[in-house]
């Protein structure tokens, strides 16, 4: 775990002012939007602190704030990226807000990966669903300075292949002879033209067999898969402590006061949200 | 010889207090309700109840304050920040209880991030205690390392006098000796004793607990579900204690104007912690109460060497359904021996 940097001597809960500048629909009712910063004080601020793996706080006033990782790597920091599935009150505002409108942020919040630690490692990405994004940012800050990282491995599974999120990048990544990617779908979520996979996320990962010999893991999912792919990653012989992911939990503020984010004793703000699976394997499994 | 405050010229201390520009506040008996209220002459204080209803967190941490006003135009996006309008005032007649509480919660409110909304007024304050002489049941702060006569957070404590005519004054703080001089003229040096402080049995042993909670073993001990079972998760425990501090952050308003503001919230209820995908990691009452247990002593003392209990036994006493931390932690001490 890293320290906070974020400590300026300001009203804490008092969000930036962002404006939309593209958005995508990735898949149904999923959508990506790119956010530039409107005071430029608050960019550097942005551009000092922000490291792959935090998290932010997004939002509409009038309807309050949601929140979600910064989706974008950090080695592309003039913008953020956010992926968010619409959903709740918020998700559905800011689903509506269109190029040229204004949102609010706050953030960068929490820990990050440790990218540095990785150096000289193969990589091995596994995610699924909409927890694509957290990985993305990683994934990309890897691989902006690839030459850094040993082998590439990308496992991604979704519901279906309208699920799948960031499609165009998929296919950049297919391309590429220095990633290797592996996508799924779940069985009965393929469409006819399907090409690749079909499956659930640990059988498809155990199919392809990545060597865990001086290989970093890292596993973003919905709960349910984590828990299944952490058995396989350790069938495939890694070590708790080279698997890295995050927890998602209820938030407010991010900033470790309102109280609802723990798990046991560990906040997730603060001391989140990247964990190592060794670090996760020590919390109270019932509280996850 | 010791400084002695007669109750006589408390009123003229109120006033003196309020011409040098302190807004004056303390316990005040309304609708059969006492709180810690703005009061305009001695006669408005209610000294003589154990402590006051409501706990005095209210007034740093309100239980619902705007923290900016924004509205909203074609191309732009304004914010103005509420900050508290506090100006200087002074708290008299706390009980040390509740000054622990604001003391406990500090580094809280500090941890990498300052809570501007919780420091500003903790920096305009003036706390004066009032040692305990009187208790009842439910009081605890003897099984929390405090005592009737603790000095924690407070920035002056007084000792009721035996003949109960008034007090011995201890001045704590820089912050307590400057407002005690706007009064100095009324104070009297004098020998008389104190009366003495009221005995608080202890309860339980908090020490104990929090080993037995720290043990990983417990946290799925059936006795969460036994000792919740009569919970009806109505949140008034955490509205009452002087340290419980979740809030959420709300907004009010449309589109164009509005207000976004900090509540209290609590752990009690089902929805704090539920997940957009319908997930809740606390999905039962049982886990509720045991977060609350496990964040007062264990959680937060790991993070702040302090439990987050000060003993005021506000949670026990006005529970609706007779649960308690008293008896979760009496329980707890059987179990850890």
């Amino acid at each position: 775990m890293t320290e906070n940097i974020h400590s300026a001597p300001q009203n804490i809960y008092k969000p930036a002012i962002m404006k939309i500048v593209a958005r995508h629909d990735e898949a149904p009712g999923v959508r990506t939007m790119r956010l530039e910063f409107q005071d430029p004080a608050e960019h550097e601020q942005f551009k000092e602190t922000f490291r792959t793996g935090m998290f932010g706080l997004y939002g509409i006033y009038g309807e309050g704030e949601s929140t979600f990782c910064v989706a974008s790597p950090e080695t592309r920091k003039e913008y953020i990226e956010c992926t968010f599935r619409q959903s709740g009150r918020v998700t559905s505002a800011l689903a509506s807000a269109d190029v040229g409108d204004l949102v609010t942020f706050r953030g960068p919040y929490g820990n990050r990966f440790p990218i540095e630690d990785f150096y000289g490692k193969n990589l091995l990405f596994i995610a699924g669903g909409i927890a694509l994004p957290p990985t993305r940012s990683v994934i990309w800050s890897c691989l902006d300075q690839r030459e850094k990282f040993g082998k590439v491995t990308i496992v991604y599974g979704a519901r279906t292949v309208a699920d799948l999120v960031y499609k165009h990048e998929l296919e950049e990544w297919q391309k590429r002879d220095d990633v290797d990617l592996v996508l799924a779908v779940d069985p009965g979520g393929e469409s006819p033209d399907w090409k690749h996979r079909v499956g659930f996320v640990p059988t498809v990962l155990e199919e392809a067999a990545p060597s865990a010999e001086n290989c970093v893991a890292v596993l973003c999912g919905p709960p349910i898969m984590i828990k299944f792919t952490l058995n396989s990653l350790k069938k495939l012989g890694f070590e708790e402590s080279n698997v890295y992911t995050t927890l998602e939990n209820r938030m407010k503020c991010g900033l470790g006061k309102c109280g609802r984010c723990n798990v046991g004793s560990v906040y997730v703000c603060k001391e989140g949200p990247v964990f190592t699976a060794a670090e996760v394997a020590l919390m109270p499994q019932a509280d996850l | 010889m010791t400084k002695i405050l007669y109750t006589d010229k408390l009123d003229n201390c109120v006033e003196r207090w309020r011409s040098a520009g302190l807004s004056v506040i303390g316990p005040v008996r309304n609708a059969n309700i006492t709180a810690y209220r703005p009061v305009g002459s001695a006669a408005d204080l209610e000294l003589s109840q154990i402590l006051p209803d409501r706990s005095i967190k209210e007034l740093f941490f309100p239980q619902t304050e705007p923290m900016m006003r924004y509205s909203i135009k074609k191309d732009a996006i304004n914010t103005e920040e509420c900050l508290p309008p506090v100006g200087p005032r002074i708290i008299f007649g706390a009980r040390p209880c509740d000054a622990s509480g604001l003391a406990i919660d500090d580094p809280l409110f500090g941890w990498d991030y300052k809570d501007e909304y919780w420091f500003n007024r903790r920096n305009e304050t003036v706390i004066v205690s009032i040692a305990c002489t009187k208790s009842d049941e439910f009081c605890m702060c003897t099984s929390l390392k405090l005592s009737p006569d603790s000095t924690k957070g407070s920035d002056v404590l007084l000792r009721p006098l035996e003949s109960g005519k008034g007090w011995q004054v201890e001045e704590l703080t820089d912050r307590g000796r400057e407002a005690f001089k706007a009064i100095a003229e009324l104070l009297t040096e004098g020998a008389e004793a104190a009366a003495p402080t009221a005995v608080v049995a202890e309860k339980f042993d908090a020490d104990a607990c929090s080993e037995w909670l720290r043990n990983p073993e417990n946290f799925e001990s059936r006795f969460w579900k036994e000792i919740s079972v009569r919970c009806i998760g109505c949140g008034s425990c955490t509205y009452l204690c002087p340290t419980c501090h979740c809030f959420d952050i709300q907004d009010e308003g449309d589109t164009f104007t509005g207000i976004r503001r900090k509540n209290w919230d609590s752990c009690s209820f089902a929805l704090f912690t539920m997940h957009t995908s319908g997930h809740n990691p606390r999905s039962t009452q049982s886990a509720r109460w045991r977060q609350r247990i496990m964040h007062k002593f264990n959680y937060f003392p790991g993070k702040f060497s302090a439990n987050s209990c000060s003993g005021c036994g506000r949670c026990t006493r006005q529970c609706p359904v007779d649960m308690g931390i008293t008896e979760t932690l009496q329980e707890i001490s059987k179990l850890s021996q």
